[in-house]
């Protein structure tokens, strides 16, 4: 280090010595200024701008130089065989669980703050410090109301507001509205609540695509409402509401929009008159919560879309401006709304364009979800346009329903089975920061369906490679993507790859699903394939036995089934295995099946090559003592076929008496 | 002449003893035990399972063995090492505590630039979820503790290593 900062200074000193060089020298021809000029002139030095550079600009800069690791799971997880995840519940599964022991410590920190609050960095690093939660103000008092306010206290403040009220202290409006924001927000419930609403929303999310299909009329108010906790008749905010001796616009806003977050529409709906009465001016929030409450408020779709229609007049009436959270709300609304929606979507996005606001990712998904909801997909384009906006710009975060968009724009690619659009989709993603709408689970759904779409629609190489490149590390297949890949090999007649897709099967801990092994076993067993694939085929056959019969310690063994018995028995008797065929052939009893004419032939064929007439024998055995009709069929090949001494002979002839009458039984024996 | 009457005086009663007062020094016949014990493992009958780290005593360390805590306090004109050892202590009890059972040997903690980089070598003790959330438990609390980024390097083992039995 230090013989390169010597270099660095000398190197100065170089450049200040050619630099008086080069004013002297008579022959400085690179500067192309002659003798006189040089001389006689003062050199201009032009110094350039200081660049500024942003704070991660290095970090970026080395970002770039490296690729995407193909073998490497996500940066989260540890690097380590036994804590990277293998599928993606285990993924999901590991990232909630570094997540919740975060939570563990915070919870610790902030129980004992005593703990952790000296100051140990110079310059002292806020974000590593205990936060103060406790109120610092005691006393009855405004003071000690509004911070307990700022601290969201929800119980405490309403009763601090009680003693204020009782001591007969006037308080001011603004600590009011204050007040009854915070009641509005929470909903009456304590600030730390159960995060119930993520799971909520994607069930109303379902019952909402039931229902679009069944006739207009909904069935009334269900009770599932995306928030926990539900608006109560004549809760704290209400009477709050209604104890305050002046209101202003901003109360009345709060009212409505705390109602129509925690379900209460029609309500909201009351409150909103009220307003109205008063001659108040309702700000836009107010008004897009209104819009969003509208398919409660309302059954029918054309009464639906008059009440948005009205809603906005109103806002055009009082002068607000809209924003692009309106527009989001109108057009979710007409989600809604069936073939009405459908109509008056376009116009919408023409009033948003013709206002100059520009639409977020949300915009985007609810035009896809009005257009390409029904099951017959129309074919509008409107994909194509919404790609053509999506592709040219990168997107913020504006709307909370922004990170849908890519999921579902992804679902309509797969639906309409187009592959270009697919691609183009992937390039919009990786424009700017589009790639962090997606988060660890969005990301495993929409490379799966991407992929599902790749088995469908591509050449069989260029699946190849993607599954190489993107699993395990973007995506983990779902079972129905290893489906879908064996059926794309099948189509390819690339059967040999089975096996590797038997191996990553059970890396992926798909080795017990039933439907998974019934298809591979099927497409193994069905032709007649050159040698080592064969041995391969039953080495992964033997595989897939001792799956079956492993009785583990904590889930139970899979249970047979005749197809699978009888597949894994052929696929043994093609690769010579004798014995093992047999022993398969033994358990087809203890299943209560019966083998199939291929595989019995398929076994004796397998007898043949390897000269074992006693198994023939034995299968014959077999045959007869389940009365299969075949069993003649199989005597007389094997009387034909095989070369078999005398006592074979004799066995083989009693096999055929048993199989007559028990007349001819008791003739033998007498005999 | 008065200190050996004083002494016979004192002799008469018969409550206190003192010392014979030698009349010369005796010689120590029995040597005393002078062995160095510091981070020694001794050997015992050979069943006590020993890792490379702690079967090498610490006159070995720069010749076979490695630091356990990489800092710059030790260096000419560095200031803090003591805080750097108290610290060091305290995180090697915390993981101790932490992970209980699961550490397969010490851990390595380095200090590179605001960092602290704790290398954990983990036994498959615990399922791997249990594993990921004492990890993110660890590396939050103790980076709120010392106002620095902590990260937590693990990597798992199925068993310790074992480098000879003592």
């Amino acid at each position: 280090m230090a013989a390169r900062r010597v270099g660095v200074s000398s190197w100065y000193r170089v450049l200040s010595l050619s630099r008086r060089c080069g004013r002297c020298s008579s022959t400085n021809t690179a500067l192309g200024k002659t003798v006189e000029n040089s001389e006689g002139a003062q050199e201009e030095i032009v110094l350039p701008r200081r660049k500024t550079w942003d704070k991660l600009a290095v970090l970026q800069t080395l970002a770039s130089t490296v690729k995407r690791d193909p073998t490497a799971a996500h940066y989260m997880f540890h690097d380590d065989p036994y804590l990277m995840p293998k599928n993606s519940a285990t993924a999901r599964l590991f990232s909630l669980s570094k997540e919740s022991g975060r939570n563990a410590a915070k919870y610790i920190i902030k129980e004992f703050p005593h703990f952790f609050d000296k100051i140990l960095a110079e310059p002292n690093i806020p974000s590593l410090m205990p936060e103060i939660c406790t109120p610092q103000i005691e006393g009855v008092s405004e003071e000690a109301l509004r911070e307990r306010i700022n601290l969201r206290m929800v119980k405490a403040s309403v009763d601090l507001f009680d003693q204020l009220l009782q001591a007969g202290t006037s308080i001011s409006l603004e600590t009011t509205n204050s007040l009854l924001d915070l009641l509005c927000f929470y909903g009456d419930g304590e600030s730390t609540q159960e995060k119930e609403s993520e799971e909520k929303e994607d069930l109303e999310e379902s019952e909402v695509n039931a229902s679009e299909q069944e006739t207009p009329k909904r069935p009334p108010q269900r009770g599932s409402h995306p928030f926990a906790s539900r608006w109560r008749e004549n809760n704290n905010a209400e009477r709050i509401f209604k104890i305050m001796p002046e209101r202003n616009a901003h109360s009345y806003c709060t009212m409505i929009r705390g109602m129509v977050k925690h379900g209460a529409s029609a309500k909201a709906y009351d409150m909103y008159t009220e307003l109205l009465n008063d001659r108040h001016k309702a700000d836009v929030h107010t008004f897009n919560a209104l819009i969003t409450a509208v398919p409660f408020l309302k059954d029918r779709f054309l009464e639906r879309w008059e009440l948005i229609k009205m809603f906005l007049n109103h806002m055009a009436q009082q002068e607000v401006q809209p924003n692009v959270q309106t527009f989001n709300a109108v057009l979710k609304t007409l989600r809604r709304c069936g073939g009405v929606g459908r109509s008056m979507a376009v116009p919408v996005i023409k009033e948003m364009e013709a206002l100059e606001i520009e639409p977020s990712l949300a915009t985007y998904d609810h035009l896809l979800s009005i257009f390409y909801r029904s099951a017959d997909l129309a074919s509008s384009g409107i994909i194509s346009e919404v790609l053509d906006d999506v592709e040219k710009r990168s997107f913020t975060p504006q709307d909370p329903d922004d990170a849908k968009f890519f999921i579902s724009a992804m679902q309509v690619c797969c639906d309409l089975k187009d592959i270009k659009l697919a691609y183009r989709l992937n390039k919009a993603v990786e424009k700017g920061d589009n790639w962090k709408f997606l988060d660890m689970d969005r990301l495993n759904s929409y490379w799966s369906r991407f992929f599902s779409l790749l088995c469908m629609m591509e050449q069989i190489d260029v699946v190849l490679k993607w599954y190489k490149e993107m699993s395990p590390s973007l995506f983990y297949p779902s079972p129905k993507n290893i489906l879908d890949f064996l059926q794309a090999l099948d189509a390819a007649n690339h059967l040999e790859m089975i096996p590797s897709v038997w191996e990553d099967m059970k890396q992926l801990g798909f080795s017990k699903r039933r439907d998974l092994l019934e298809e591979v076993l099927s497409l193994m067993s069905r032709d007649q394939h050159p040698e080592e694939i064969q041995l391969a085929f039953a080495k992964c056959a033997e595989d897939i036995k001792t799956v079956h019969e492993q009785s583990g310690r904590d889930q139970a063994s899979v249970e047979w089934t005749g197809s699978a018995l009888g597949s894994v028995t052929v696929l043994f008797s093609r690769a010579g295995r004798t014995q093992d065929a047999w022993s398969m052939m033994e358990r087809f009893q203890q299943i209560n099946r019966i083998p199939t004419d291929l595989v019995m032939d398929e076994f004796l064929n397998c007898a043949k090559q390897t000269n074992s007439p006693d198994e023939a024998i034995k299968l014959v055995k077999l045959a007869a003592s389940l009365g299969l009709p075949s069993s003649q069929k199989l005597k007389s090949r094997v009387e034909k076929e095989f070369k078999l001494s005398e006592n074979q002979k004799k066995a083989l002839e009693s096999i055929q008496s048993d199989s007559d009458s028990s007349d001819s039984d008791s003739d033998s024996d007498r005999d | 002449m008065a200190a050996a009457m004083a002494v016979r005086a004192l002799r008469a009663l018969p409550h206190i003893r003192i010392p014979a007062l030698p009349a010369s020094c005796s010689l120590h016949t029995t040597p005393p035990r002078l062995k160095t014990r510091a981070a020694r493992v001794r050997v015992g009958k050979g069943d006590k399972a020993v890792t490379y780290e702690k079967a090498h005593p610490p006159h070995y360390i720069a010749h076979r063995k490695g630091w356990l805590s990489l800092h710059t306090g030790n260096l000419d004109g560095e200031r803090c090492a003591a805080q750097r050892a108290v610290e060091d202590s305290f995180v090697r009890r915390f993981l101790h505590g932490t992970f209980p059972g699961c550490l397969a040997d010490e851990a390595v903690l380095k200090r590179r630039s605001n960092s602290l980089l704790v290398c954990l070598l983990l036994l498959r003790r615990l399922p791997p979820s249990k594993l990921c959330f004492l990890l993110g438990y660890a590396e939050t609390l103790l980076s709120h503790l010392y106002k620095c980024p902590v990260r937590i390097e693990a990597q798992t083992v199925p068993d310790a290593a074992v480098y000879k039995y003592l």
